[in-house]
């Protein structure tokens, strides 16, 4: 409740929190503590490369800095600095109260958080993960260090696995509200452009996060368990190669996309014209969505794959670029068709564009196999994508002197801000375009041959200005929140989206109307039953519309300020996403420093194995310990966020195209469901990739018998049977009848594991163990990850029991019991397809 | 949503489809009769199986055919892109 809601001032607000704004706040300030952590490892790396084989560093910490400076800048900050905007503005701009799930959103920033916190720990516990960004196999599994030497590693890893699953949450969030909390008659095509890239962007993590959580899960279970996925000369290299570039290409418009809307955005704006060919710009920007998935090989062509596939990627590549040219001409021609002010936020886009232009071109030479060849390594790659993810870096920059004044409602020094440009443009350019010329230096090196020595201080020196601007930058915003002026409503004459027709700041609930484009302009309707039917605002709708003036928006505002009205009260203080946040922290700290003891035991289980292997290993306490520490928190605090009554309702009028007809929780469900079908996909995936590359018939069913698996097919045939008549019963408000079908199913799960546990019990006194060969790996790893699934369905049934028995859940809203039953068919559906793969073929 | 009767028919069949997987591969032979190598018949027989058996699950369990068609789409999305990783790694060490 909003009168209950702890003030800005109070650290228990930012605690409690799930308010859009408060979030997108805690996401922008938490980036910007990333940025400066990698920004002085790179400080450090660069003053090491001030002379070849430079000597501040030693090697493993040059190596640790210039890995985590790469992890901190593409994942702890690019993208969440990103969300911090998408949190505050998405919602604004397409008329909406917060978005659809914001307990969830609350629990991805502490996901966000806690995961960056764990990165911070991992150079602490014996050095941090120093196999490079892209954890090329097999520098990625810990084979020439010793088990204890794994830990740090092993945290960093982890720490990425909890970002992305915090990434995830964050994307079923915004898919689910973007699509359907849409304010009357905002069509898709009227959505602001900023609003459009964020929701691109999302559909894009949708499905290339998965694909990085599944090559995660299996690298963090070779550190852990030691399973061989990642550890063998039988393709190990190639399988995270394609899992992880399949993520890794349509990450790179996963962190441009947000940038380049910010340019859309402020273009518009300033050069008070609205976007040339904005139509068309939406079509480029959706067919590079969908092209990013098929570009993934150009960053292989060093591999073995064949030349025939290196040459339809190149294609590919290629293909993708032209999209890309529509969106630069549109942007350029925008400029020439409208009168440009060279304010801060435009000066920084306008920085952005000529920096991607740059970076653009300089790519399209790494898509040619031949040049790639000669390219490949070396500081061409690293000036060429620098120029790219930094030019994106450069349009957030605008996008942070853009809506400032709307987040602080302060205005801030235009003089001292175009200062920080200039810095910044020249810091930057002298840093990476002497990259350029010292191309020939090998990556991740700091020993470079004679000749090459100015350009890497040059580059060194350009490190400490592009340092500078943001001390400029930090300065210039902690003065204007110090002492800036009030900033007005509309600061900027032409903004358009509808988050300038409101007070900067905005308020807690954004609207005391609803909004409405209804009538093609943006309008505040007021509900209350005593108000006029309808008012009628002064401003356009979206910045699809004719352009609007300061004086219109403010036509607006009087039904903005407007007076409160009855509605449904929705929530905004949930505590349990910072405890479920803790308690995943707690986990993975303790599950990093499980290698020792699982070395130990499988030393006891194999000593031949284990000796061939060189693995040994001792039994530590301290983090098994940890591990079920943070196990014991998150039972009780996934229990008290189930058991918490939080309201958060759906707009009762709002666009909903392409998802009519279902529910929000359903949709968030379905999003969560295609997410997971290519995690267990690229498992599967995995299984077959390897089969393939050792010869399909090389290998045959790991189990011995084929019935145990055929028996488990009939039990989860049942339990999906179980279910579905659990569905039933609460819909016929039948408690007995969910009782018994609920616990049927429980039943049925548990008979399950005990036949799986049985199964492998009895590999097991065969000496065959998850670390026996690939083969093992990929069996004991991909029916554990079902197994998992399982396991966490019986946690969920077991928890329904507990409503149905001491509250009468669901009996009048059957709606939870639909949507375990949606997970519970899934997990049904992949063993559909593990049984034959695993047991018969 | 269907009727009690329906989902009982569906989980018969599901039985059966599921059972039929494990008599392909124990009487791989017969495919010998069709002119199919039995290993490959029986795996291409069990795959079908196995997309009808998720198709009724999905369709009528998970009620995807009372859903709007473009959650069945998100869903496609899904299985392309598994498809498109393993299918195009697949054929690149070929």
């Amino acid at each position: 409740m909003a009168d209950d809601f702890p003030p800005m001032t109070s650290i228990k607000r930012w605690l409690v929190t799930t308010n859009h704004k408060d979030v997108g706040i805690l996401y922008l300030a938490t980036a910007l503590f990333f940025l400066l952590f990698g920004g002085i490892l790179a400080l450090l790396f660069r003053v090491q490369l001030w002379s070849s084989g430079g000597v501040i560093l030693s090697d493993s910490a040059f190596n640790q800095s210039v890995t985590t400076h790469g992890l901190l800048m593409v994942f702890w900050f690019l993208s969440p600095f990103a969300a911090g905007f998408a949190n505050y503005f998405v919602p604004l701009q397409i008329g909406a109260k917060d978005l659809a799930f914001p307990r969830l959103n609350a629990l991805s920033y502490w996901f966000y958080l806690f995961s960056g916190l764990l990165i911070g720990i991992s150079f602490f516990q014996g050095g941090t993960f120093e196999g490079g960004w892209t954890m090329y196999a097999p520098l990625n599994v810990p084979m020439y260090t010793g088990m204890e030497a794994a830990t740090g590693g092993n945290t960093a890893i982890l720490a990425l696995t909890l970002f992305t699953i915090s990434i995830t949450l964050g994307t079923m969030n915004f898919l689910t509200t973007i699509h359907r909390s849409r304010a009357e008659g905002m069509g898709l095509w009227n959505m602001p452009l900023f609003t459009w890239s964020w929701l691109l962007t999302v559909w894009m993590m949708l499905f290339a996060f998965a694909a990085l959580l599944a090559a995660l899960l299996l690298l963090a279970t070779d550190r852990i368990l030691l399973t061989q996925y990642f550890a063998t000369d039988q393709g190990s290299s190639l399988l995270w190669a394609h899992i992880f570039w399949f993520f890794g290409h349509p990450e790179v418009y996963i962190v441009f996309f947000p940038a380049l809307g910010i340019m859309f955005e402020t273009f518009q704006t300033f050069t008070g014209r609205r976007l040339v060919g904005r139509k068309w710009v939406i079509i480029a920007m959706v067919l590079v969505a969908v092209q990013s998935f098929l570009v993934w090989m150009h960053h292989m062509y060093l591999t073995t794959i064949n030349l025939e596939i290196k040459t339809l990627f190149m294609a590919t590549t290629i293909g993708i670029s032209l999209p890309f040219d529509l969106m630069v001409f549109a942007l350029i021609y925008t400029m020439v068709k409208g009168r440009v002010r060279f304010t801060t936020p435009f000066l920084f886009s306008l920085g952005a564009l000529v920096l991607f232009i740059l970076g653009g071109i300089t790519g399209v030479f790494l898509g040619a196999v031949v040049l790639d060849y000669e390219f490949r390594g070396t500081y061409w790659v690293v000036a060429h994508f620098h120029y790219v993810m930094v030019s994106g870096v450069t349009a957030l920059i605008a996008g942070l002197y853009y809506w400032w004044p709307k987040i602080t409602g302060k205005m801030y020094s235009e003089a001292l801000g175009k200062l920080n440009f200039a810095v910044y443009f020249v810091g930057f350019n002298l840093l990476y375009f002497p990259m350029f010329l010292a191309w020939e230096t090998p990556r991740r090196v700091f020993h470079y041959q004679e000749g090459m020595e100015i350009w890497h201080q040059m580059a060194t020196v350009g490190a400490f200005v592009f340092g500078l601007s943001f001390l400029i930058m930090f300065y210039t915003l902690g003065k204007s929140l110090v002492s800036g002026p009030d900033a007005p409503d509309n600061p900027w004459q032409y903004a358009r989206t509808a988050e300038w027709a409101i007070p900067s700041p905005p308020p807690l609930e954004n609207w005391s109307g609803r909004p409405s484009y209804a009538s093609g302009r943006l309008e505040f309707v007021d509900e209350t039953p005593a108000a006029a039917p309808a008012t009628d605002g002064g401003s356009p709708a979206s910045d699809g519309g004719a352009l609007t003036t300061a004086d219109a928006v403010h036509g607006t505002l009087d039904q903005a300020h407007g007076h409160g009205h009855e509605e449904e009260h929705a929530d905004h203080a949930s505590i349990w996403p910072f405890g479920i946040g803790i308690g995943m922290f707690v986990f993975l700290l303790g599950v990093s420093g499980l290698t020792p003891s699982v070395a130990a035991l499988a030393e006891w289980l194999d000593p031949e194995w284990a000796a061939e292997a060189g693995i040994s290993g001792s039994v530590d306490y301290l983090y098994p310990a940890i591990t079920l520490a943070g196990l014991a928190i998150l039972a009780y605090v996934l229990f008290e966020f189930g058991r918490e009554q939080f309201n958060a309702p759906e707009m009762a009028v709002a666009e909903r195209w392409p998802f009519e007809g279902v529910g929000n929780t359903k949709l968030g469900v379905w999003f969560f469901l295609a997410s997971d079908v290519v995690v267990f996909g690229a498992f599967i995936g995995a299984y077959v990739f390897m089969r393939i590359y050792a010869g399909w018939d090389t290998w045959g069913p790991v189990p011995d018998h084929t019935w145990a698996g055929l028996l488990n097919t009939y039990i989860l045939l049942t339990s999906s049977f179980t279910v579905i008549l659990a569905l039933v019963m609460a819909e016929r408000g039948n408690k007995k009848g969910l009782i018994a079908t609920l616990g049927a199913t429980l039943l049925l799960g548990l008979s399950f594991m005990g036949v799986k546990a049985w199964e492998w019990y009895d590999k097991f006194l065969q000496g065959d163990f998850w670390f026996s060969g690939l083969e093992y790996s990929l069996y004991y790893v991909t029916t554990g990850l079902h197994g998992v699934h399982v396991l966490l369905g019986l946690f969920i049934a077991v928890f329904m029991l507990y409503r149905i028995f001491t509250i009468d859940a669901y009996l009048e809203d059957s709606r939870p019991v639909e949507f375990f039953g949606l997970y519970w068919h899934f997990v049904d559906i992949v063993w559909v397809f593990l049984f034959p793969l695993f047991y018969l073929m | 949503m269907a009727s009690v009767r329906l989902y009982a028919i569906i989980y018969v069949v599901l039985l059966v489809l599921g059972t039929s997987k494990f008599v392909f591969f124990t009487f791989d032979h017969y495919f010998t009769y069709l002119a199919i190598d039995p290993y490959w018949g029986a795996m291409g027989a069990t795959l079908i199986l196995a997309v009808a058996k998720s198709l009724l699950i999905m369709a009528y369990f998970q009620h995807l055919i009372d859903e709007p068609r473009s959650i069945s789409y998100v869903m496609g999305m899904g299985l392309f892109m598994v498809f498109l990783l393993t299918i195009a790694a697949g054929y690149s060490i070929q």
